[in-house]
């Protein structure tokens, strides 16, 4: 299993106008249930603002990383949103968000291996050089490739 | 080269514990300083810290949601920070960590090698751990009920009063979880969670059969080896598989731990107890001086287990008859346990790890107060040289209290009592007779005990 197993370039936007998180989660995921990944979107996004409610999952240098491990979830994914500009992430909270990766994973999986692959994904993101990247890309294919790079 | 270690956790487990491990090693990186993350996520615990890594390291930084077994750095200097906190300021962390002294650099190392092989055996963990979640039951209870006791030695007498609440809290509470907990988290050391159940309930019967902490450290190992067996043994269906963590293993392990608590360990000490009680009242008129030293001895062996509460009952028993020496030879030499163990951690420090030195100093006022659990942890931790050390500190008390011929009136209380007149009979002999058991002791168990281990007393200057 590699990153492009996870990830497709249909559920990369580089320019989304997104007004709040609720909002950016919503779109997101529902790119992944057009493409079949979800079972019950509700659900899926219920678990991830159960997520969100533990701790804010705005890490720092205007990312956003929403997950959630949910029944409403068939397979592994991951979708990217690139905002036109960064948005206040929680109500109240001073963190912003413009680059935003929701990761979606089913409740019961047997094995790892994409557990692995989400781990080097979360890592890559501590590197500003990538990060960097991720704000200059024009194509979804540019970020499938560096996504790709080394992991 | 300075090295660090540190773990990452969060409960989903699927990107802030990467997150934060990998700032962490950049941090690391760009500032020229090793440092190994252990990330504890969605896919178990991964780059495990072993001993080693621990044991070289300057200091821990645990910036994690889940439980990071803590229990492994003590001794260590840990920062603690929120994970955010790790994924952004990964450099401010080090730096940190960096900055913060490693204790006790005054460690020699040789000799410090030396031991290591006898205390980081697998046994001895599991005792230091449970002892480790004791030590603070009995700092509180025992001050606690010094608290009482200011307030006059029969205030908790009277129902409902402040001082009879204090008891409450202290002695009834949380002197009472003591035994439990010593077990419960030998037994979790051992066993993990599976464990707990069993090893708590089995330090409850020991402290209800009267086997007291020597039957806690029985029941602790006996939970914690039995759980781990069923554990590892006992092989379901894998749909039933599910059952065996919440409903077969707590079941099961509990109710053989139980059973052999109560009928194996349970009835051989209750005969004991009683068997010990009428020889001590054939002994009658015996030599005084003789007497003493045996019910000093006994207050010692295993303070509040059988032999303890023999010499005891026996003591506050006479005080109906209108006699009073044993009960001077009882109550001085129940307090000279724990007065030795201060003693000693101020006169020999290496031989005690930072825990133990601060337990200490709470030691000096439960001895004061005549409670003689204050030196449980110090026994527990290290029976085979701290109990012959205890009991021949307090022979040497019971022998001197009543061979002056000290005389008490009052059945507990420690130095509380002295003020009240005429309960001591020989206040002179009665002080230079805790004075002489505690220097004893101390002295003993300096000498007995050895250096404690790297893991414990921590140089992490390599």
């Amino acid at each position: 299993m590699e990153i492009s197993d996870l990830i497709r370039s249909e559920w990369i936007r580089l320019d989304m106008e997104g007004e709040s998180r609720e909002d950016v989660i919503r779109r997101l995921a529902g790119l992944l249930d057009e493409a079949g990944v979800l079972s019950d979107m509700e659900q899926y996004i219920a678990d991830v603002f159960e997520r969100e409610k533990v701790g804010s999952t705005a890490i720092g240098f205007d990312v956003a990383i929403p997950h959630g491990k949910s029944d409403g979830v068939k397979a592994p994914a991951v979708a990217f949103a690139r905002l036109t500009r960064p948005i206040r992430w929680e109500p109240g909270k001073e963190e912003q968000a413009q680059l935003v990766f929701l990761i979606a994973v089913p409740k019961a999986m047997e094995g790892n291996e994409h557990l692995q692959i989400l781990a080097a994904l979360s890592r890559k993101l501590i590197d500003e050089s990538f990060r960097q990247q991720l704000m200059e890309m024009s194509s979804p294919e540019e970020v499938l490739q560096s996504l790709q790079n080394g992991s | 080269m300075k090295k660090l270690v540190a773990v990452t956790g969060c409960p989903t487990g699927i990107a802030h514990t990467y997150m934060a491990a990998e700032s962490l090693q950049r941090a690391a990186e760009k500032m020229g300083v090793r440092i190994k993350v252990e990330t504890r996520g969605a896919s178990g615990v991964e780059n495990r810290l072993t001993e080693e890594d621990i044991r070289e390291a300057h200091a821990v930084i645990v910036s994690s949601d889940v439980d990071a077994e803590e229990s492994r750095f003590q001794g260590k200097t840990v920062i603690r920070s929120p994970l955010g906190e790790a994924i952004k300021n990964g450099e401010r962390l080090i730096e940190e960590a960096l900055s913060k002294p490693s204790p006790s650099h005054e460690e020699p190392v040789k000799v410090a090698k030396e031991d290591r092989e006898e205390k980081q055996s697998g046994p001895y963990q599991h005792l230091m751990n449970g002892v480790s979640f004791m030590i603070p039951l009995v700092v509180a209870g025992g001050l606690i009920i010094a608290l009482s006791f200011t307030f006059g030695i029969h205030a908790a007498e009277e129902e409902g009063s402040l001082a009879a609440n204090l008891m409450k809290i202290g002695g009834d509470s949380a002197l009472a979880l003591m035994v439990p907990v010593l077990a419960g988290f030998i037994a979790y050391s051992i066993a993990d969670k599976a464990g707990l159940a069993p090893g708590l309930v089995g330090g409850m019967l020991a402290s209800s059969t009267g086997s007291g902490f020597l039957g806690g450290i029985v029941a602790g190992f006996l939970a914690g080896y039995v759980a781990k067996w069923m554990k590892e043994k006992i092989r379901l269906p894998h749909s039933l598989e599910g059952l065996k963590p919440i409903l077969l293993i707590p079941f099961l392990a509990t109710l053989v731990v139980g059973l052999l608590m109560i009928y194996v360990i349970g009835t051989p000490v209750k005969n004991v107890m009683d068997t010990l009680t009428a020889w001590l009242q054939s002994l009658g008129t015996a030599n005084a001086a003789l007497m003493g030293l045996l019910l000093g001895a006994m207050m010692a062996f295993d303070m509040g287990g059988p032999v303890n509460k023999a010499a005891y009952a026996f003591g506050v028993g006479l005080l109906g008859n209108e006699i009073y020496g044993p009960m001077a030879a009882v109550m001085a030499a129940g307090m000279t346990p724990p007065l030795g163990l201060w003693l000693a951690t101020q006169l020999a420090r290496r031989k005690f790890t930072w825990e133990e030195r601060e337990a200490g100093k709470a030691a000096g006022i439960l001895g004061l107060s005549f409670i003689t659990e204050g030196a449980i942890p110090f026994a527990a931790a290290d029976p085979f040289r701290v109990i012959p050390s205890l009991v021949v500190g307090s022979a040497v008390t019971g022998a001197l209290a009543m061979g002056l011929g000290c005389t008490l009136r009052a059945p507990h209380g420690g130095i509380f009592v002295l003020p009240i007149p005429h309960a001591v009979g020989n206040l002179t002999g009665f002080l230079l007779a805790i004075a002489a058991g505690t220097l004893v002791t101390a002295v003993l168990v300096s000498l007995l005990k050895k250096n404690v281990s790297a893991q414990e007393v921590q140089n992490g200057n390599q």
